[in-house]
C-alpha cells in the first residue's frame, strides 16, 4: 500500500527498521537521558558517545509511536558526527521548525529529515516527533555538566 | 417528534441520515467524501435548532439577567430561568432550585467536594471512586481528602470490568461521606448500576454523586429514578453549546452547600465583615457573575432536540451500533477490546492493537475520515490498571451509521496493512 498523509514511506522504512536503536540498555555512552510523553505513554532514552567534542555515536532505545520511533531513528542518524554545538543548535531549530505557524522561519529540513514533514500539520503530534530531540538536548547538557 | 424519528410497529427507530440533516458540520465537511465522526465521547456536534437558538439569544433577545427592569432584560431572565425548567424536566428532577448552571461537568464536581464535602469531611473518613473514573471526577476529591486528612478509597473492577461492590463491603460503612462514580465509563463504555449503588447508600445515609457526562446523550436520565444526590454533566456531549454544564442537587444537599465563587448575583446582603453577608437562596447562590444565558438556553434546545428523536430510541440506536463496532473490531486479527469480554457497551469501544500503537490508529483513521481518539481519555488510574498508557477509542451517536462502523473497520485494517510494510 502506498504511504499517505503523515506516513512517507522513508518514516515508516525508520519505523520498521530503525536506525541506531538498542534492544537492550544502552552501554557505556556519556550521558544518558530519557524522555516520556504521559499522554500515550511513550518512552524514549538517549545516549551519547563524545569524541573531541563531537558526537561520535547516538543511540536509543524506547518504545512509541510511527512517528515518535522514525524520529528518534532519524536524530540518530542527522546528527552522529556533529559538534555538539551544532546537534543543540539542531534540536532548538526542530522546536522553532515545529512551532512556526508559517513558513517565515528561516530554517527547512535537512535533507535526512525531510520525512518528517508532512506531521507539522497536526500539532497534536508535536511530542511524537520531539521527543528523541529533547532528549538528545538533555543528555548533551547532562554531559557537559 | 423529529421528522428523523419515526414510528415502526410499536417502536421508534431514528433515521441516521435525517438526523444528519439537522447537524450542518457534516455538510461543511462532506464535499468529496463521508465523513465519520466517532469522537462523540470528547464532543458532540451540534444541531441547527441549538446554533439557532444561541444566535436567537444575541440578536432577538439579549439582555442582563437578573437584574434588569425593562422589558428585554424582563425577557432574557424569563428565557434563563425556562431553559432551568426545560433542563429540569429532562433529568426528572422536583423543581428548577436543584438545577445549578455550571461552566462545564468538571467544574460541577469541583463545586461539591469543596463546597459541600469539605465542610463535613474529617480526618478518618473516607470518600469512594471508582477505578474507571475520569480524572474529573477523581482529582477534586483526592484533593479534598488530602486537605482533610481524609482517605479517597477505590472501588475496584471485577475481571470483565465491572464495578466490584460485592468485593468493597467496607463502601457502606459509617465513615464514608461520599460515593462519587459515573453512570457511564468514558473509556470502557460500561454503564454502572448507578439505581442499586444509589438506593444501598441511601439506606445508610450516604450521598451519592453521578458523573453523567457520558451517559446524558443517549440514556433516559431521571435523578428520582436513580436516586443521586448529586449528578453532574456538560451540554457540549449532548449536543449543546461548550462552555455550560449543570450541577443538580438535592434540594437539602444543595441548600446545605457553600459557593466556590462568590461575588454578584449570588449574595443577598453583603456586611462589614464575611459573617455578616448572606448568600441568596439556591440555585443563585451558585451562579456568581453574570451567567451564560444564551449557553443555557441553547443546552435546552440540545435537551429538547433529544426528547423530539425519542430517548429510547436514541438508546437503541447508540447501543446497537456500539455493539455491532465490538463485533467487527474483535474479527481484525491484534485488535483487543477493553476489558475483553463480551459485555453490552453503550455508545463508548476502546481497543488496542497488538503492533500497532494508538496514535497510528487514529492517524490512519483520520487521513481516512473515521475521526477517533488515542490517548489515556484522562483516566490514567483505570489505564494503569490495565497495564496500557493510551487507547483507541471509538464513540457512537445519533448521527452515526453503519456504514460508520465499516469505515473505522476499514481504517483500522488499512493501518495494519500499511505498517506491515
Amino acid at each position: 500500500m502506498m504511504a499517505q498523509g503523515v506516513y512517507k514511506e522513508k518514516l515508516l522504512e525508520h519505523y520498521r527498521q530503525p536506525m541506531n536503536r538498542c534492544d537492550g540498555a544502552i552501554e557505556a555512552a556519556d550521558a544518558i537521558e530519557r524522555g516520556s510523553n504521559p499522554r500515550c505513554g511513550d518512552e524514549v532514552e538517549v545516549g551519547i558517545f563524545l569524541s573531541e567534542g563531537g558526537l561520535d555515536k547516538v543511540q536509543f532505545r524506547g518504545r512509541g509511536c510511527a512517528v515518535c520511533i522514525a524520529s528518534a531513528s532519524m536524530m540518530t542518524e542527522a546528527v552522529t558526527g556533529m559538534r555538539v554545538d551544532q546537534a543543540l543548535r539542531l534540536c532548538e531549530q526542530m522546536h522553532t521548525w515545529f512551532d512556526a505557524q508559517d513558513d517565515a522561519a528561516t530554517f527547512t529540513l535537512p535533507e535526512s529529515l525531510q520525512a518528517l514533514g508532512a506531521v507539522r500539520e497536526h500539532p497534536a503530534r508535536r511530542k511524537c516527533v520531539l521527543l528523541s530531540w529533547e532528549a538528545l538536548a538533555a543528555a548533551i547538557a547532562g554531559a557537559a555538566a | 417528534m423529529s421528522v428523523a424519528a419515526q414510528s415502526i410497529g410499536d417502536q421508534v427507530v431514528i433515521d441516521p441520515a435525517l438526523v444528519r440533516l439537522d447537524f450542518p458540520i457534516f455538510e461543511t465537511w462532506e464535499s468529496e467524501r463521508k465523513f465519520h465522526y466517532l469522537d462523540n465521547a470528547a464532543t458532540t456536534h451540534k444541531p441547527t435548532r441549538v446554533i439557532d437558538a444561541l444566535t436567537h439569544s444575541y440578536t432577538q433577545c439579549y439582555g442582563p439577567i437578573h437584574r434588569g427592569l425593562y422589558p428585554l432584560a424582563e425577557q432574557a431572565t424569563s428565557n434563563f430561568e425556562s431553559a432551568r425548567r426545560t433542563l429540569q424536566q429532562f433529568i426528572g428532577a422536583t423543581s428548577p432550585e436543584e438545577l445549578v448552571f455550571t461552566k462545564s461537568a468538571t467544574e460541577a464536581i469541583n463545586m461539591v467536594a469543596s463546597g459541600w464535602l469539605k465542610p463535613r469531611l474529617h480526618s478518618g473518613d473516607v470518600v469512594w471512586v471508582s477505578r474507571m473514573e475520569h480524572h474529573s471526577n477523581y482529582l477534586p476529591w483526592q484533593r479534598v481528602c488530602k486537605e482533610r486528612q481524609a482517605e479517597l478509597r477505590i472501588i475496584e473492577l471485577t475481571e470483565d470490568g465491572q464495578l466490584d461492590l460485592s468485593g468493597t463491603p467496607e463502601l457502606f460503612a459509617d465513615n464514608t461521606k461520599l460515593i462519587a462514580v459515573s453512570h457511564i465509563s468514558n473509556v470502557l463504555g460500561i454503564e454502572n448500576p448507578v439505581a442499586a449503588l444509589c438506593s444501598a447508600a441511601r439506606e445508610q445515609g450516604i450521598p451519592v454523586l453521578i458523573d453523567a457526562a457520558q451517559s446524558v446523550s443517549h440514556l433516559d436520565l431521571d435523578v428520582a429514578e436513580m436516586g443521586c444526590d448529586f449528578l453532574a454533566f456538560s451540554a457540549h456531549k449532548m449536543f449543546g453549546p461548550t462552555g455550560i454544564g449543570l450541577l443538580y442537587g438535592r434540594e437539602e444537599r444543595l441548600s446545605g452547600m457553600e459557593p466556590l465563587l462568590v461575588g454578584g448575583g449570588m449574595v443577598d446582603r453583603v456586611g462589614e465583615d464575611s459573617a455578616a453577608s448572606q448568600w441568596s437562596g439556591i440555585p443563585a447562590r451558585f451562579e456568581a457573575g453574570s451567567p451564560d444565558m444564551p449557553g443555557a438556553v441553547a443546552f435546552a434546545a440540545a435537551a429538547d432536540y433529544l426528547v423530539s428523536l425519542n430517548r429510547e430510541s436514541v438508546r437503541r440506536h447508540v447501543a446497537s451500533l456500539t455493539q455491532l463496532a465490538a463485533r467487527g473490531l474483535m474479527t481484525i486479527p491484534g485488535v483487543s477490546l477493553l476489558p475483553h469480554a463480551q459485555l453490552p457497551r453503550n455508545g463508548i469501544v476502546s481497543f488496542t492493537h497488538r503492533e500497532l500503537h494508538p496514535h497510528d490508529l487514529a492517524q490512519v483513521a483520520g487521513e481516512r475520515g473515521v475521526a477517533i481518539r488515542a490517548g489515556h481519555h484522562c483516566a490514567q488510574p483505570l489505564l494503569s490498571y490495565l497495564g496500557h498508557s493510551a487507547t483507541a477509542r471509538a464513540s457512537f451517536s445519533v448521527y452515526n451509521d453503519e456504514a460508520d462502523v465499516q469505515a473505522l473497520i476499514e481504517a483500522i485494517m488499512s493501518a495494519q496493512e500499511m505498517f506491515g510494510g
